[in-house]
């Protein structure tokens, strides 16, 4: 790493960036929007979570020469990488600002040009065909120096970035996470620490900096305090009515997978949650007439967030939970400062995705109760295998146990080539009538 | 008397086409017919019917090589061989300096990679679905109630194309059902599947890569709509034959001569 | 009578004869150890049956292999069997072991085989000897003690198998042996549901084809999960076409050199494993497949490499567009055709792999 391209790194960071995007906000013609009667004034900290990822993003153009650069999966032990400084970026994320930009289907028509299946997940050919073409719509992203992933969220991860992998001729760095048939075993745990040790000399030559095990002490603290912080935040919306939209978390959530570990993360959250709180006290609701109360089940369909969120509020049905926003709170309790690596290992291999379908029925089941919840919208996602298969038994289950409606919405969460207008709609329209007054 | 004459028989599934040549690779006749549901009888009357406009009597055809689909039924055949390499016979023969060939035929689409030499190096070919065909723009046309023949010159005429998100025949018909409701114009819904069977085909050439001077073949390549978009991608012109339908029985009866 | 009243009936007087059947799904598993507990592994990759109650628990986009053992056993066509065993081998098949488990009642206990992905240090050598212990403990509640000693004899069995199937793929790669592709893929498969030492007194005959001359026939290599559908296999012979290697996922790829050295035979069934060819689920590197897909092919004298690939098959598929590039950059054409299980090849599939044998000459 050069020194000028740190002080440069450094440079924009504490002041280029900050006064940048200042200047924006000031050029910018601040659009009034009038009040939409549906939903409450946006949230005040919407401007915020838009400026620390903006400019999460526009830093990455300084970072090569600065900082080593990991390519990071949404479920990997990120806590290990803050601590050698790497800069990460998260290719899920930079999939899902493509498909919020309904951009999705055409990157993916470039990775297909390449060979690549229209049947693989649309995340992996939205990269694949940033980094065969350089194209994106969304964001920038530097060159990896390494690949660093888990494949509890699921083993096309691992497919995928193995082929990321081949094409930079870089390394890949894998936590392998047993999947939990049944509940976790010591064998498991063993496994996955001395994996973790393993990889610790192996960051250490790629950023050049040798580990400090309080650092990395301290960084787990600060991960696990803002998962907390999420969690509680999640949990405002078991008010009725609830102060959020889940579609609206679906977005305030990019820090927490993409920034966990940084301070600036953890602020956030804090400054997110007050707000919420507020609301609650006022008894301020995200959607005005909030007569029934909904829980997503896999990722969102991103080019279709907004017409969702209308479609429903006008409906009264307000999103209070979903499966997705849950997975970065569910596991926080394992966190432990003082036992770090066995702690990381019960905290990633516990995730809602790396476990069995009864854990994740009971799970369902908890939620809904909690959140005092009246429907069930499951997206069966083409690009989402783990996600979506068992969705059908779990609906099935659900509606025996607690007697609750459920549709099944059969999409994409980025490629809208498998999204039909006219048969969603028809779903939907059927659900509603289920619901009832 | 030598037997000196060549034929070539493409069973395809909707057309059946036979063509005729002498032992200087030139084309003498050729016959198109509908298959039907007998492609054996399809291919007997393509030939008798190229026969007669080349006033040749049966005997005098010392080879011939059946392609297509129904290549199996075709008794009368010395030799089988796929449309692929046919494919690729005809359009060298007919244009020297292609070495890229697209073949957008009813029931699939195809792009094939042609050395110097007219063997084949690479190929691509559609999957199962219809997307990328002739059946696509037939079933389109159907819905929209206009014309086969029609459809490729009004899309020419659209100012502007009405985005087709779906891929999926089943799901584009109905995609394009509600565009009707929500009264886009025709003509712009016409330059949307036209673009969107495009997009299709050019993943497909993207996958072999373009060399060289490109040939489109096959009934589709009659659809000016198509041409002109595929060209505006490829930026370059496209080599047509004016019978693009019988390339591929022409490649047999040249692949049969030698 | 056909194929599946012979195996029935096979399976039937298995049973009879006192051993226990264990349904075992794609692809690894340590069958030393079922053999060991006098139990037969069933293998079910690509089960005869008409899907109809599959789809009310899977969605259109899981691949055929999954779907149509999950329909085998929703038509309660998989009785015979004392229980399930499910290896961790891809997204879909972890789900449908929980589907099974979870949310079916079968009345059978289930197992499962989680086998290390990606990593061949000491931690992975550690926790597949774990697994290993764990799943005999497991069987152990359910089908008695295991036998060390016998476990020991079902070493040697498998030496003896393993040998005598790399002396066949060595003959196959010379073209020494006079047997169509079809019947040798036929016998192969039968490992898949007979007994070890039925198996070897197959695979004896087979060596008796053996011939002196090397037959005149072209060579291909045949990559993918398994030679489904098999029309794949009588086209290649029609057209003359020699399978000179696989790597598929039920043939090559799952070859086990057992050490003759080890003395633990827990051990000797982990080196084994760590010893096999690269394989997608278990996410070698692409590096790793595309050079053995290399040396297959050279070694076999072979024009050009096919991938038959199961639709839906991620594993799979997302490796093929750099193993075809980098097979291309050394000058060795490959075929992609996409199929699904029991299904008649269609005529776009027959003009590909036609096309392709015309494209790689004579």
């Amino acid at each position: 790493m050069s020194l000028t391209g740190q002080l440069r790194y450094h440079f924009m960071k504490d002041i280029g960036a900050p006064a940048l995007m200042g200047l924006q906000n000031i050029t910018k013609k601040k659009r009034i929007r009038k009040p939409d009667p549906l939903f409450a004034p946006p949230l005040e900290c919407t401007a915020r979570l838009k400026e620390i990822m903006t400019r999460h993003y526009y830093l990455a153009r300084f970072v090569p020469g600065a900082k080593p650069v990991a390519w990071v999966t949404s479920g990997a032990p990120v806590e290990l990488l803050r601590s050698f400084g790497f800069y990460t970026i998260y290719p899920e994320n930079h999939g899902s600002l493509v498909g919020a930009k309904k951009q999705g289907a055409n990157m993916c028509a470039i990775a297909e040009g390449a060979g690549y299946s229209p049947d693989l997940c649309s995340y992996a050919r939205i990269d694949l065909a940033h980094t065969l073409s350089g194209k994106t719509p969304a964001g920038r992203l530097p060159k990896p120096d390494i690949l660093f992933a888990a494949n509890n969220i699921c083993q096309t991860i691992v497919y995928w970035f193995k082929a990321i992998a081949h094409h930079y001729d870089i390394p890949l760095i894998l936590l392998d996470t047993p999947f939990n048939y049944s509940a976790i075993n010591d064998g498991d745990i063993k496994y996955m620490v001395a994996q973790l040790q393993e990889m610790i000399p192996v960051l250490e030559q790629a950023a050049k900096k040798k580990f400090n095990y309080a650092e990395f002490q301290e960084i787990i603290g600060r991960a696990r305090d803002t998962s907390l912080a999420w969690s509680d935040v999640l949990a405002t919306m078991k008010n009725r009515p609830a102060p959020m939209t889940i579609f609206e978390t679906f977005f305030h959530l990019a820090p927490i997978v993409s920034l966990r570990g940084l301070p600036v993360t953890y602020d956030y959250y804090q400054i997110l949650l007050e707000e919420l709180q507020q609301r609650v006290r006022q008894g301020i609701g995200a959607v005005t007439n909030e007569r029934k109360r909904l829980m997503w089940d896999n990722i969102a369909i991103w080019y279709k967030v907004r017409d969702h969120s209308v479609q429903f509020a006008e409906q009264g049905m307000n999103f209070v939970t979903a499966t997705y926003t849950n997975a970065w709170a569910e596991t926080t309790v394992y966190m432990d400062v003082n036992n770090p690596f066995e702690s990381m290992a019960k905290t990633y291999s516990l995730v809602i995705l790396n476990n069995n379908l009864d854990y994740r029925l009971r799970l369902m089941e908890r939620l809904i109760k909690e959140y005092q919840v009246d429907g069930l919208v499951i997206h069966s996602a083409r690009s989402c295998k783990p996600y979506s298969v068992g969705q059908y038994d779990i609906k099935r289950k659900l509606r025996e146990r607690l007697g609750i409606p459920a549709v099944v919405i059969d999409g994409d969460i980025t490629d809208a080539r498998a999204y039909s207008e006219e048969q969603t709609r028809t779903r939907l329209e059927a659900f509603f009538e289920t619901m009832g007054d | 008397m030598p037997n000196d004459y060549f034929a070539g028989i493409d069973v395809g599934s909707l057309s059946t086409e036979a063509v005729i040549v002498d032992s200087n690779k030139h084309l003498l006749s050729y016959s198109i017919v509908n298959t039907g549901i007998n492609s054996s009888a399809a291919a007997e009357e393509a030939l008798s019917e190229a026969l007669q406009k080349a006033e040749l009597p049966r005997n005098r055809i010392a080879k011939i090589i059946a392609t297509g689909y129904g290549r199996a039924a075709v008794g009368a055949a010395h030799k089988r061989m796929t449309e692929i390499t046919c494919h690729a016979a005809g359009a060298q023969q007919l244009f020297p300096e292609v070495r890229t060939v697209i073949d957008i035929g009813g029931q699939d689409s195809k792009v094939i990679h042609i050395g110097q030499d007219g063997q084949l190096v690479d190929f691509a070919m559609n999957d199962k679905c219809a997307a990328g065909t002739g059946r696509f723009l037939e079933i389109m046309a159907k819905r929209l109630e206009v014309k086969l023949e029609k459809l490729g010159d009004l899309a020419l005429l659209a100012e502007k194309a009405v985005s087709i998100s779906n891929t999926c025949t089943v799901f584009a018909e109905s995609e394009v059902v509600s565009l009707v409701a929500q009264n886009h114009p025709i003509d712009e819904i016409i330059r949307g599947l036209h673009v969107a069977i495009v997009n299709r085909i050019w993943n497909q050439v993207q996958t072999v890569g373009v060399h060289g001077q490109v040939a489109l073949t096959g009934g589709v390549a009659l659809n000016r709509g198509v041409v002109n978009l595929l060209e505006e991608k490829l930026e370059q012109t496209l080599e047509i034959y004016s019978e693009p339908q019988i390339v591929g029985a022409l490649g047999a009866a040249i692949l049969a001569s030698k | 009578m056909t194929t599946s009243d012979t195996r029935r009936d096979y399976l039937q007087n298995q049973k009879s004869s006192g051993r226990k059947l264990l349904g075992v799904f794609p692809a690894q598993f340590p069958r030393e150890l079922l053999w060991a507990f006098n139990i037969l592994p069933v293998e079910i990759w690509d089960p005869p049956v008409e899907i109809a109650q599959a789809n009310a628990h899977l969605q259109p986009y899981i691949c055929s292999i999954v779907r149509g053992g999950l329909e085998l056993i929703l038509q309660g066509k998989s009785s015979l069997v004392d229980g399930y065993l499910f290896p961790h081998t891809c997204d879909s098949l972890q789900n449908l072991a929980s589907i099974v488990n979870d949310h079916l009642d079968t009345g059978k206990p289930c197992f499962f085989f989680y086998h290390p992905k990606a990593v061949d240090g000491q931690p992975a050598r550690e926790f597949y000897r774990n697994q290993l212990t764990q799943l005999i403990d497991r069987l152990e509640q359910h089908f008695g003690s295991i036998n060390i000693e016998r476990l020991q004899e079902c070493i040697q069995t498998s030496r003896r198998l393993y040998s005598q199937l790399n002396e066949l793929f060595n003959l196959r790669k010379q073209g020494l042996l006079q047997i169509t592709n079809s019947d040798f893929y036929a016998t192969l498969r039968r490992s898949e549901f007979l007994w070890p030492t039925d198996y070897i007194s197959e695979l004896e005959l087979l060596l008796t084809q053996k011939c002196v001359k090397p037959l005149p026939s072209r060579a291909v290599v045949l990559s993918g999960i398994l030679p489904n559908p098999p029309e794949i296999l009588s086209l290649l012979d029609q057209h003359k076409i020699r399978i000179a290697a696989d790597d598929l996922l039920n043939g090559q790829r799952r070859m086990t050199f057992l050490p003759t050295n080890a003395n633990d035979p827990l051990e000797a069934i982990t080196d084994a494993y760590f010893a096999q060819p690269p394989c997608s689920t278990k996410d070698s590197a692409i590096a790793e497949r595309l050079k053995h897909l290399q040396k297959l092919t050279v070694d076999s004298k072979s024009k050009g490499v096919i991938f038959n690939i199961i639709k839906f098959c991620e594993p799979e598929l997302f490796d093929l567009p750099q193993l075809r590039a980098g097979l291309r950059s050394t000058g060795i054409p490959s075929l992609v055709i996409e199929t699904e299980i029991n299904q008649v090849l269609s005529g776009q599939i027959v003009t590909r792999l036609e096309a392709f044998l015309e494209m790689i000459g004579d």
